[in-house]
């Protein structure tokens, strides 16, 4: 009988318990306005899934694989502000080179200028050396991660911006397409994108010493020095792989829309990102991550997004109403709340 | 040795300001910053026909979406003490305090595009800016009237507003155009409202979500043509065609939407130009001359763009977008 009541009070201290109540709670209501919102059918004239619950999961693409990045950052005790800018240059970079010269090639069309895997490659390269830079400015350099971030916050986007003169670049090469709005079998591709990226990032932390050495360095560096981890190499792999993901999802930003918006392209994604990550269980101060419990806090925010899309809450009210659940989110997980549950749970067990 | 290099520095800066004040007119222009095509192809006109213009130098600055790069600006002109200001502001309000100065200076003041709250408390010689109002009016009035022209004017159709971002006076003045509108057509019913923040991504993304929780939707009235473009692809997927089963209008008339009317994957554009060039070379061009001018509010003449013309809205008609695509520049 104790043991089983020690059992349950591991999982009400668990975060990521609360975050997956929060989901389901979000859910249940969804369910009790219109039962249909989890309605999943195959769309005959596409042959994909089509129903709310695919949408979810379909946009929340591009946060879940940035927050994989952001994850390992955070519990190195940094962050990333410059994930949603590089979204902006990765796409833009896509664009760019798939339309070269818009006076020249002045109708979009299903063609590129230069061939695909540059399109696609020279991005996803350029994405991960502005991350190696963030890297070597936090590691070598020993600026605030912050601070070091901030810098392609800032100007990511003027980059992007120069890449395609200011202009808004379209394309309809169809191979591009594929990335964002293509699928395999019946899934959309982003959950495709998005699940191989999980996984590959599952098994790089923990199947190898990785996850144990981020959190090390994330708990404390110097001592993670002194037991022989180089702390500024795992930084450095940290930033650079966040860079590369953002890229990722930059891509498919850009291919959901068929053209850059480095005006409008991740605008925002650094937030809901590390709010993603937050909300998932790992802590700001750095130490222990949880990928799972990151997807879960991605997934309740594009749930919230979609809500809002769906039950149509008005447009005025809509900052306000995330707000607010993200707000009840965080306190449902905060320790006091979590302690009183788990302390609940352990007096009835006893009484019991 | 950096003394020598401040010196040089102030000395070069000086001959610059020094420079401009060789020419017969001065044309300072204060612009936003580039945050749209829109907005490039406003800056091209204007800049554009000054430079074109004998005898008019143009003092131009970008402020790069900031506030206080806008109002530093507005100083370093009086400074420079400037024929002509001209003036958009990023945002509404903040103003009063810079545009007196500009005032206590008495260098004549243009205001364009998006005008400042404190309008009436300044004193300005012109003033030029979009109807957001009537733009937003058009949008319905055009469904209404094309459905009409189909035989389909009795018939009860469902109608969703994507609005632009929230606050932003194209959102506030063009909902507001929308809703005076639809009680103007009462077989248009308003069923969802919803703002699309002005970008591709989120009104492919809000009219995804339409298309599952509305059971119909037969009329898309899209505050800006880029979130049009979005919802477009996001009705293809969803098995509907564009154009056809769900009737869309945009509103601004950029190059994409013209394609996409010629393409018939969308049915009208209700245009908001950005080609202010030649309202300001008038203006300045009567100003030196002496002439009074009006503190009336001007608006640009704009026009309805889809399929095939012939809509009549009153103030305005349409024109068949394949006709005039070629003589798009932005």
């Amino acid at each position: 009988m104790k043991k089983k009541a020690i059992d349950f009070s591991v999982i009400t201290r668990s975060k990521i318990t609360w975050a997956v109540v929060a989901e389901i709670l979000i859910l249940l209501v969804c369910f009790i306005i219109r039962p249909d919102f989890f309605s999943i059918s195959i769309q005959p004239s596409t042959g994909v899934l089509y129903g709310s619950l695919i949408d979810i999961l379909n946009r929340s693409a591009e946060i879940t694989i940035i927050a994989m990045g952001m994850t390992l950052a955070i519990a190195l005790g940094g962050t990333d502000l410059s994930v949603g800018a590089l979204v902006a240059v990765s796409g833009a970079m896509a664009l760019k080179l798939m339309r070269w010269d818009v006076l020249e090639y002045s109708t979009p069309g299903d063609y590129t200028v230069y061939p695909f895997w540059m399109a696609i490659l020279l991005p996803l390269l350029t994405c991960m050396l502005m991350g190696l830079f963030n890297g070597i400015l936090i590691s070598k350099g020993g600026m605030q991660p912050f601070i070091a971030t901030l810098i392609l916050m800032v100007s990511g986007r003027g980059i992007a911006q120069i890449l395609t003169n200011g202009k808004q670049f379209t394309t309809m090469y169809s191979p591009f397409r594929v990335i964002g709005q293509g699928h395999l079998g019946p899934i959309p591709m982003p959950i495709i994108i998005m699940t191989v990226v999980c996984i590959a990032m599952a098994v790089f932390v923990r199947k190898t010493a990785f996850g144990t050495f981020v959190e090390s360095v994330g708990v404390n560096k110097s001592a993670s020095r002194l037991s022989g981890i180089s702390s500024d190499t795992v930084i450095i792999i940290v930033y650079t792989l966040t860079g590369l993901l953002a890229g990722i999802a930059g891509l498919i930003y850009s291919s959901r829309i068929m053209s850059n918006d480095s005006n409008n392209a991740g605008i925002n994604y650094e937030m809901d990102a590390i709010l993603a990550v937050v909300i998932g269980g790992t802590a700001m101060t750095g130490g222990k991550f949880s990928l799972i419990g990151t997807i879960i806090g991605s997934i309740i925010i594009r749930t919230i997004v979609t809500f809002v899309y769906y039950f149509g809450i008005v447009a005025e009210a809509t900052m306000a109403f995330k707000a607010l659940i993200i707000a009840v989110v965080i306190i449902l997980q905060s320790e006091p709340v979590r302690e009183y549950f788990a302390r609940r749970s352990e007096k009835r067990a006893l009484q019991g | 040795m950096k003394k020598v290099l401040a010196l040089g520095l102030a000395a070069a800066m000086c001959m610059g300001f020094a420079a401009p004040a060789m020419a017969d007119v001065q044309i300072a222009f204060s612009q936003i910053g580039q945050e749209s095509d829109w907005r490039t192809a406003n800056t091209d006109s204007i800049n554009g026909t000054i430079e074109a213009h004998e005898g008019w130098e143009l003092i131009y600055d970008d402020a790069q979406q900031k506030q206080e790069n806008q109002i530093k600006a507005l100083r370093n002109f009086i400074t420079q003490d400037v024929d002509y200001i001209l003036f958009t502001g990023v945002v509404s309000t903040g103003w009063e305090e810079v545009l007196a100065e500009v005032n206590e200076a008495e260098i004549p003041l243009i205001l364009i595009d998006r005008l400042p709250d404190c309008i009436d408390d300044i004193d300005y010689v012109a003033a030029f800016g979009g109807d957001f109002v009537e733009e937003g009016r058009r949008q319905v009035a055009w469904a209404g009237e094309y459905l009409k022209s189909v035989g389909r004017g009795d018939e009860e159709v469902n109608v969703v507003i994507m609005e632009g971002t929230t606050g932003a006076s194209a959102q506030t003045g063009r909902t507001e155009g929308n809703l005076a509108a639809l009680e103007e057509y009462p077989n248009l019913k308003l069923v969802g409202q919803q703002t699309g923040n002005f970008t591709r991504a989120e009104g492919q993304a809000v009219m995804e979500s339409w298309l599952k929780s509305i059971d119909k939707i037969d009329v898309l009235i899209a505050q800006n043509d880029d979130m049009a473009l979005g919802a477009i692809d996001a009705i293809k997927a969803a098995g509907l065609v564009p154009g056809e089963d769900i009737i869309i209008v945009g509103c601004d008339s950029v190059k994409a939407a013209f394609e996409a009317i010629v393409a018939g994957e969308m049915n009208a554009t209700i245009e908001c130009t950005p080609l202010y060039g030649p309202f300001v070379e008038e203006t300045i061009e009567a100003l030196e001359n002496g002439e009074e001018m009006s503190k009336e509010i001007v608006h640009p003449e704009e026009g309805v763009y889809d399929m095939e013309g012939g809509i009549d809205l009153g103030t305005v008609t349409s024109v068949a977008a394949a006709d005039v695509i070629d003589e798009r520049i932005y």
